[in-house]
């Protein structure tokens, strides 16, 4: 497997991973944006407008038709939150041409070409997007802002996450706002279109066996030429320090749940870049893995979980344990979960447990050249801290972590935020959501 | 060991079948850094009632035993947990238990062979006491309580409410938190050695390997078992009839869920006729496609109506005496979707399928099966759970081309009949 980048235009990369263990070629565009609270609804919109057509598939069902005819190529479209950024991003996925069954169809150059169609080259009407797909798609979006409630596990850590960033751009919820649907029409999502794709930062990935011909054919699009050269309007995910709390939030919501989720928000006050890989160490150990604190203490000794594991947010510094359990238990697993969190800060685990954590981590790292999403999102995430390390410099920071970084981590390990959802109480009390 | 090409996928597997009855299937992949190992047993959910080779009386156990069984094989007479053995090998290991089978599964980079020790071992040597059983019910029961709360599981297990009579497909995979307190140290010991027979049981690795090393070392950690022979299975007898049209539930959801299910006649699944089975299902996966795929009218229509957002996931399941289609998703009114649903067959029916509507789809289900050969762990897992179900994955590429529009027409006309639809919704 090989990395290589290309500056297309000022803003504007196309990065090849070339490969042959796939028999997919997987093309993807990316818009990076500043995340604001005036644009995220209008972002997520845009990601949901730009697949209902394009100048020369003007309909989902053409879009649809064309990708089928392709042999099943995937047309797929996601937004995430990356740090203090908006990143729309859309994806095809296309059958090598030596798995088909007829030869001769050139589907790596077509499937390219109609990725970077439908991202730059909407279906536009009297300088506006189709005034019916918008009505649909706030529709929709509407649905999916409501839908939040659906998964209780990831409702619980999204709820958390609002909590602790209040009014931040990180406290906002990638699929915006209701309340500003109404104000969004095709005409000035249009306009506001047109200032995102000359402002944001743009990067096209290519993984597969042939990318080099990439460059030629992404730097002949003609959509590419049209687009002008800019200084990307993002934010470098950049380590933030963050003070030790002394005090800790409660939050508690009731919904028509059996099972109770109950989330801590950690806040880890570090501002080292290269703190990063003894977090992510730290992390395994509290809650990361089948041998964790969280998970032999909290699930298999206790009983008082299926779930019981955390995560590390690198972009944020924050580490989030997660937890399902009965209700009836909330104060005896909120002890020993702190118990835990104190435990990690007196030291109280082995060598054993670092060299077990440090396998598996490592074994992750390993995988990423293994599939094709995994590695453009690893190459993604360099390009936009703008920080870049080989997967071996990546290995070999994590096998020089110790035991003492380790417990220095865990020092500046606070409590933020307890997030509890549980069921409705019998009486009074009933909070509201 | 017998090989089996397929020059589509440009892919081979290995398959060799033990004295002792285990079948052992392995895929080589060069230059991939991931290693996958599932070891599985022809034991599931369904599983509930039973002649044990050698016995001529029944056997019935309590719902939730295979499911059971899988939790309780991690832990070992040394008081070790294995699955804490392989996490800290660096590998990722679990385990899971579906309506037909159960299996035991890890994937690596390195310590692929120590591993392998683990694993074959504990899948091979069970420890349960009183204690632990007792102790297993709690974390079981939390488990049990969780899915309750998934709105996506409710609504799945209530179409099987809707749809089935009799056969155990109906019941909770985890079995409930009644059914679990009947079960003792016992009756696990006896399902295990009645389904952790090598007969009964399937390997399959796939990964850079060369398949007569590692066959090698799959027979050295193997213990010494004999052939059991085939384990009588009963099933209820199940009518070829629905039970109710329609089935709902409330539950907190920002929007309902629905899955529309057809029942399917259950005697053309028995697995003697394969090759027709594949053909059956590639020929249903087209047709779902054409009714209200992504591409199709339907689905425009009820797009732009509000009533559809994407397309509902579509599938095909069978197994040992059923036969099922589900259609699933969320919409904001399932009732007039099924109508929709309703009628669109009906239309077809009478005006025939459109070839080059056919043709296009057929193209987009060939790459599908193509898609799955990118990584080790569908490769593997596919293997294993088709061959539970008697079929060899190649045969879907293989079958393909002979699926036609006149065949097509035939399963349209024999599978998707109005008086075995029903549909099951969760709503606030």
């Amino acid at each position: 497997m090989e990395y290589k980048e290309n500056e297309i235009k000022q803003g504007i990369k196309l990065h090849m991973i070339n490969t042959k263990k796939f028999k997919t070629n997987l093309m993807a565009v990316f818009l990076t944006t500043e995340l604001k609270r005036e644009t995220v609804t209008k972002n997520a919109l845009i990601s949901a407008i730009l697949r209902r057509g394009s100048k020369n598939m003007p309909t989902q069902e053409e879009i649809s038709k064309q990708m089928e005819e392709m042999y099943g190529a995937v047309f797929d479209c996601g937004l995430d939150k990356t740090g203090d950024n908006q990143v729309l991003k859309f994806y095809i996925e296309v059958i090598n041409d030596k798995f088909l069954p007829q030869q001769k169809e050139d589907m790596f150059k077509v499937a390219i070409e109609k990725l970077l169609e439908i991202v730059l080259n909407p279906y536009i009407e009297n300088n506006s997007f189709n005034p019916e797909y918008v009505e649909q798609e706030k529709n929709n979006i509407k649905q999916r802002i409501e839908g939040k409630i659906d998964n209780k596990a990831r409702y619980a850590i999204d709820r958390c996450i609002e909590e602790m960033y209040p009014d931040k751009p990180f406290g906002l919820y990638k699929f915006g706002y209701i309340e500003d649907l109404k104000q969004i029409d095709g005409k000035n999502l249009y306009e506001y279109y047109k200032e995102l794709i000359n402002s944001c930062k743009i990067d096209i990935f290519v993984s597969g066996d042939t990318c080099e011909k990439a460059k030629e054919i992404v730097e002949e699009n003609e959509n590419i030429k049209n687009l002008e050269a800019r200084k990307p309007q993002y934010i470098i995910p950049k380590i933030e320090a963050k003070k030790v709390n002394s005090e800790e939030r409660v939050v508690t919501e009731s919904m028509d749940v059996t099972q109770g989720k109950l989330i801590l928000g950690l806040d880890i006050a570090i501002d080292e870049e290269e703190l990063k890989y003894d977090a992510l160490l730290y992390n395994s150990i509290l809650g990361g893995s089948a041998n964790s604190k969280m998970f032999q203490n909290v699930r298999e000794k206790a009983h008082l979980a299926y779930v019981a594991s955390s995560s590390y947010l690198r972009h944020k510094n924050n580490i989030f344990v997660n937890c399902g359990i009965e209700i009836g238990n909330y104060e005896k697993a909120l002890e020993l979960i702190k118990k835990q969190i104190e435990d990690m800060k007196n030291g109280e685990f082995t060598e054993e447990d670092i060299e077990n954590s440090k396998k598996g981590i490592i074994a992750t790292i390993k995988l990423i050249d293994d599939e094709q999403d995994t590695g453009i999102s690893y190459y993604f995430g360099q390009e936009l801290s703008g920080n870049k390390i080989s997967i071996e410099e990546y290995q070999n920071k994590i096998e020089k972590v110790n035991k003492e970084d380790i417990i220095n981590i865990a020092q500046k390990v606070s409590v933020n935020t307890i997030y509890f959802l549980r069921d409705y109480q019998e009486e009074g009390n009933n909070a509201s959501n | 060991m017998q090989v089996i090409e397929n020059l589509k996928v440009k892919e081979k597997v290995y398959i060799e079948k033990l004295d002792n009855g285990l079948t052992v299937m392995i895929i080589p992949k060069s230059g991939v850094q991931k290693k996958y190992m599932i070891w599985g047993t022809n034991y599931g959910s369904n599983d509930n009632k039973f002649i044990v080779p050698g016995e001529n009386k029944e056997t019935e156990v309590p719902n939730g035993v295979a499911h059971f069984l899988e939790h309780k094989l991690f832990e070992q007479e040394n008081g070790t947990n294995s699955l804490d053995v392989l996490t800290s090998l660096g590998v990722n290991a679990n385990a899971y238990t579906t309506n037909n089978h159960t299996a035991y599964l890890f994937e690596c980079t390195d310590n692929f062979y120590e591993a392998m020790d683990e694993l074959m071992d504990y899948v091979q040597h069970p420890y349960f006491t009183d204690e632990n059983v007792d102790k297993e019910k709690g974390i079981i029961g939390q488990e049990i309580m969780m899915y309750d709360d998934y709105p996506d599981w409710r609504v799945y297990l209530n179409v099987m409410q809707a749809m089935y009579h009799n056969h155990p497909i109906k019941i909770d995979i985890t079995g409930s938190i009644e059914t679990i307190n009947k079960i003792d140290k016992e009756i696990l010991y006896k399902c295990y050695n009645t389904f952790y027979n090598p007969s009964n049981m399937a390997l399959v690795i796939a990964g850079d390997f060369q398949p007569e090393e590692i066959l090698e070392e799959v027979k050295k950690r193997l213990i010494e078992k004999t052939n059991q022979g085939e384990i009588k299975r009963i099933y209820p007898e199940e009518p070829e009839s629905i039970v109710q049209e329609k089935i709902e539930q409330k539950l907190e959801v920002s929007q309902p869920l629905y899955t529309i299910g057809i029942k399917d006649s259950r005697e053309k699944c028995t697995l003697e006729n394969k090759n027709e089975i594949v053909k059956k299902h590639l020929s249903i996966e087209i047709l779902l496609n054409l009714l209200i795929g992504r591409s199709s009218e339907l689905y425009k229509k009820l797009y732009k109506e509000g009533i559809l957002f994407g397309q509902p996931s579509l599938d095909y399941e069978f197994g040992k005496n059923y036969a099922h289609i589900l259609i699933t998703g969320q919409s904001p009114n399932p009732e007039k979707l099924y109508t929709n649903f309703k009628a669109e067959v009906k239309n077809m029916k009478e005006k025939g399928i459109n070839e080059h509507d056919f043709e296009r789809i057929k193209k987009m289900i060939y790459g599908g099966y193509i898609k799955e050969y990118n990584d080790v762990e569908d490769i593997a897992r596919i293997f294993l759970s088709d061959y539970f179900k008697g079929i060899n994955s190649f045969d879907y590429l293989e079958e393909i081309d002979g699926v036609n529009i006149e065949y097509l027409n035939q399963v349209l006309q024999d599978v998707f009949k109005e008086e075995k639809m029903v549909i099951s919704i969760v709503k606030n």
